[in-house]
């Protein structure tokens, strides 16, 4: 009898189940049925009262969205752009920094494509190779696209065709406490890594008010591509490179090593944080416990985040000049990726990229919440953030790197190598030989 | 009578096969496929630009591992990955069967304690080591400003995530912090299964406290220790959240684990074949350590 019982109890608990799921499947086809009849009516309306049938939405992927003080910037875009054009939704596909790409290739795989996305120059040759990124030949008008730079848009050239668009440029600057510098004696920031060297010889004997270490020279050193971007940039400006021309790894010169061997310095005499990721960096300098320190130029976004009064005591100063070099550092911009979806797709895409990279949408932007350079010819009047007054000029001393699709790898190498000669305190020559092979694997 | 019997047994299989098809069909959808699928993609060259072509990869046989072992990342891996798993295991078992000794000890509060102690397993993880993080934090970090104060003032720099030789160690510290209350309560719960009447007359017999907990309350818990045990096992071996929040795998490469490497592999560099080989190298020595873990700790029937 019990058995008896029990079975009827399964069977019962089974139909339960079975008619819960049934019941949510239902519900879901219901919504998306409803949905889709909404949208059908939407739909309808919209084109009875005269409006274009053909609605457009464009996939936005953009992770400064999420960022604090980038938000207001970006849903003012979208906001006013929708507002001028009936037809067209943007709409935005947000994840964190690090996850962003990563997003974009999954949605991509499963069929769901963004038409354009926000980010870093540095992950234009990824997106090219894995087929995402199209030319922006071919979806932007010749006339919009003669207003850039042309040694700008070199940087974005695979194969005589443009991956990418600069929304604005930077190169790595230095940006100074001057309040901290004057403490220490000095009236300017330095030009050389000699003189910063010395100089930093005097701010390590400085306090903050509150007995915290003040830290002369700031080097992102982090396991994050984004340092391994700021250490090429750095072996720039010593005269070094890491490829040759033809995208060959070549870091057997002077001013690869010389690099290495300042980081080892620094790190010896505690001059800079050790192993810190750009936003630490800013973190401390907004704090007023770093008295230099090498950022793109929109870094400041995430100084005065941190510190409203910033702007009173940061000052930008052109890359230094050592070793072998001359100070010509990396160029870094924001940068569009464009995605070919159609030619419906691409006709608003084109309108949205002339409307995003024009001196309406950016005037207020660059002047006020991202310092950086214009990249456009037509923006060259443009007034600029008084803190990057000390850095104009470095914005056209840059080298550009050839393309490499393994190069988030391989500046995740270049951190571990920077960290090898910090943190560990290996030999330098041999953590480069080290470098080398890890570099060579990745580059096979 | 007896056919009714036969007819009544193979009914009730027959019904427990139906009810176990939900599970199979899920489990072979989400597990074994993607496992299949997994080590299949190990030996070819498959990259982003497959996954979103979906022109299938190029076979390559082993190149991928032995791409692996070329660079010389898999073996510091492994290593570092069963550093982590071995000493995380150990303390965690042996904080949590004190603090379940404890608990179990009928001591006022037990049951306040209990609750507070769990707080930091329902903490999501990337939480924890967000917290460990800016505790760890090398310029304000409080962990540096506690160092400062039992050396004396000796030691005013120290930076646990920093140094390449306590790194590891501040991972450990925030995987001990976040896993050990699970332990403690799995442990707890198997406690009480120990029958006090057996404790209490050991304790007339002269059984000092030593040889009551390695003669009864072991034996009479071990099922309980090897399912928490082996659980730890697992949970540590695939702990990738801690790592790649608080060090993202540094500094140099010091706390590079399987599950770093893997997620480097395929989605830094975009090799999904080699994050792949990495990841069947990693399921492979998984199962290798639980398969011994449960040959070195045979199953023990108590009367």
């Amino acid at each position: 009898m019990k058995r008896v019982y029990k079975r009827i109890g399964s069977i019962a608990l089974s139909a339960v189940m079975a008619l819960s799921l049934a019941a949510c499947g239902g519900n879901d086809d219901e919504k998306s049925g409803s949905n889709k009849t909404t949208k059908q009516e939407e739909q309808a309306n919209k084109t009875e009262e005269g409006e274009s049938a053909s609605d457009v939405t464009l996939k936005f992927a953009n992770y400064a969205v999420l960022e604090q003080g980038y938000t207001e910037f970006w849903e003012g875009v979208k906001k006013d752009y929708e507002e001028a054009h009936d037809n067209v939704t943007v709409e935005y596909v947000s994840a964190p920094y690090n996850e962003i790409v990563n997003t974009i290739i999954n949605m991509a795989a499963s069929g769901n494509r963004v038409d354009l996305l926000f980010g870093e120059i540095s992950w234009v040759p990824g997106l090219m190779d894995t087929g995402l990124a199209s030319p922006v030949e071919d979806i932007l008008s010749q006339e919009f696209l003669d207003t850039f730079y042309p040694n700008v848009m070199e940087d974005y050239e695979i194969d005589g065709s443009h991956y990418g668009l600069p929304l604005y440029i930077s190169p790595f600057v230095l940006y100074c406490n001057k309040d901290i510098l004057k403490e220490a004696g000095f009236d300017a920031p330095p030009e050389t890594y000699d003189e910063m060297m010395s100089m930093a010889d005097e701010i390590a004997k400085l306090k903050t008010d509150d007995g915290n270490k003040i830290y002369p020279f700031g080097q992102t050193t982090a396991s994050v591509p984004v340092s391994g971007v700021a250490l090429n940039a750095m072996i720039f400006t010593m005269g070094g490179r890491l490829f040759d021309d033809e995208g060959n790894l070549s870091v057997d010169n002077d001013g690869f090593k010389q690099t290495f061997e300042l980081l080892q310095e620094l790190d010896k005499k505690q001059y800079n944080p050790q192993n810190a990721k750009l936003k630490d960096l800013r973190n401390l300098f907004a704090l007023g416990q770093l008295a230099m320190y090498y950022d793109q130029s929109w870094g400041f976004n995430g100084i005065s985040s941190i510190n409203e009064d910033a702007a009173d005591f940061a000052i930008s100063a052109k890359p230094l000049k050592g070793g072998s070099g001359e100070g010509k550092s990396m160029l870094q911009a924001h940068s569009i990726i464009l995605v070919d979806n159609g030619e419906e797709q691409t006709a608003a895409l084109s309108d949205f990229v002339e409307y995003l990279i024009s001196e309406d949408t950016l005037q207020d932007y660059l002047q006020n919440i991202t310092p950086a350079y214009p990249a456009t010819k037509s923006m060259a009047d443009m007034e600029l953030n008084p803190v990057l007054e000390g850095a104009k000029g470095s914005e056209s001393e840059v080298i550009s790197q050839p393309f490499i699709p393994e190069i988030s790898d391989i500046d995740l190498e270049l951190a571990s190598l920077a960290q090898a000669v910090t943190v560990n305190q290996k030999d330098v020559d041999g953590a480069i030989a080290e470098f080398k092979t890890k570099a060579e694997t990745i580059l096979k | 009578m007896k056919g009714r019997l036969n007819n009544r047994r193979n009914g009730d299989r027959l019904f427990s096969a139906v009810l176990l098809i939900p599970i199979l069909v899920l489990s072979i959808a989400f597990i074994l496929i993607p496992i299949v699928e997994s080590i299949f993609l190990s030996f070819q060259d498959y990259g982003s630009k497959n996954l979103i072509s979906g022109k299938p990869g190029v076979w390559n046989n082993f190149e991928n591992y032995k791409d692996l072992f070329r660079s010389g990342k898999i073996i510091p891996s492994i290593l570092i990955t069963f550093k982590f798993v071995i000493l995380v295991v150990l303390i965690q078992f042996i904080v949590g069967m004190a603090l379940a000794l404890i608990l179990n000890s009928n001591i006022k509060g037990a049951r306040f304690l209990r609750s507070v102690m769990m707080m930091p397993w329902i903490v999501p993880t990337v939480i924890s080591a967000l917290i460990w993080m800016w505790i760890f934090q090398p310029q304000y970090g409080i962990f540096k400003y506690f160092v400062s104060v039992i050396t004396g003032g000796a030691v005013t720099d120290f930076a646990m995530l920093n140094n390449p030789q306590t790194a590891l160690w501040g991972v450990i510290i925030a995987a001990l912090w976040k896993l050990t209350p699970l332990m403690t309560l799995l442990l707890l719960a198997g406690l009480s299964n120990v029958p006090t009447d057996m404790l209490e007359a050991a304790k007339i017999d002269g059984a000092n406290a030593p040889t009551r907990f390695f003669k009864i309350i072991v034996p009479y818990m071990s099922p309980v220790i090897k399912v928490s045990v082996t659980m730890s096992i697992i949970e540590n071996f695939k702990q990738f959240p801690l790592f790649w929040t608080m060090t993202g795998g540094g500094p140099n490469d010091a706390t590079q684990t399987l599950a770093v490497l893997s997620y480097r592999e395929a989605f830094v560099s975009f090799d999904h074949g080699s994050g792949a080989a990495v990841t069947t190298i990693w399921l492979v020595l998984m199962i290798l350590v639980v398969w011994i873990f449960n040959i070195a700790f045979p199953k023990e029937e108590m009367d």
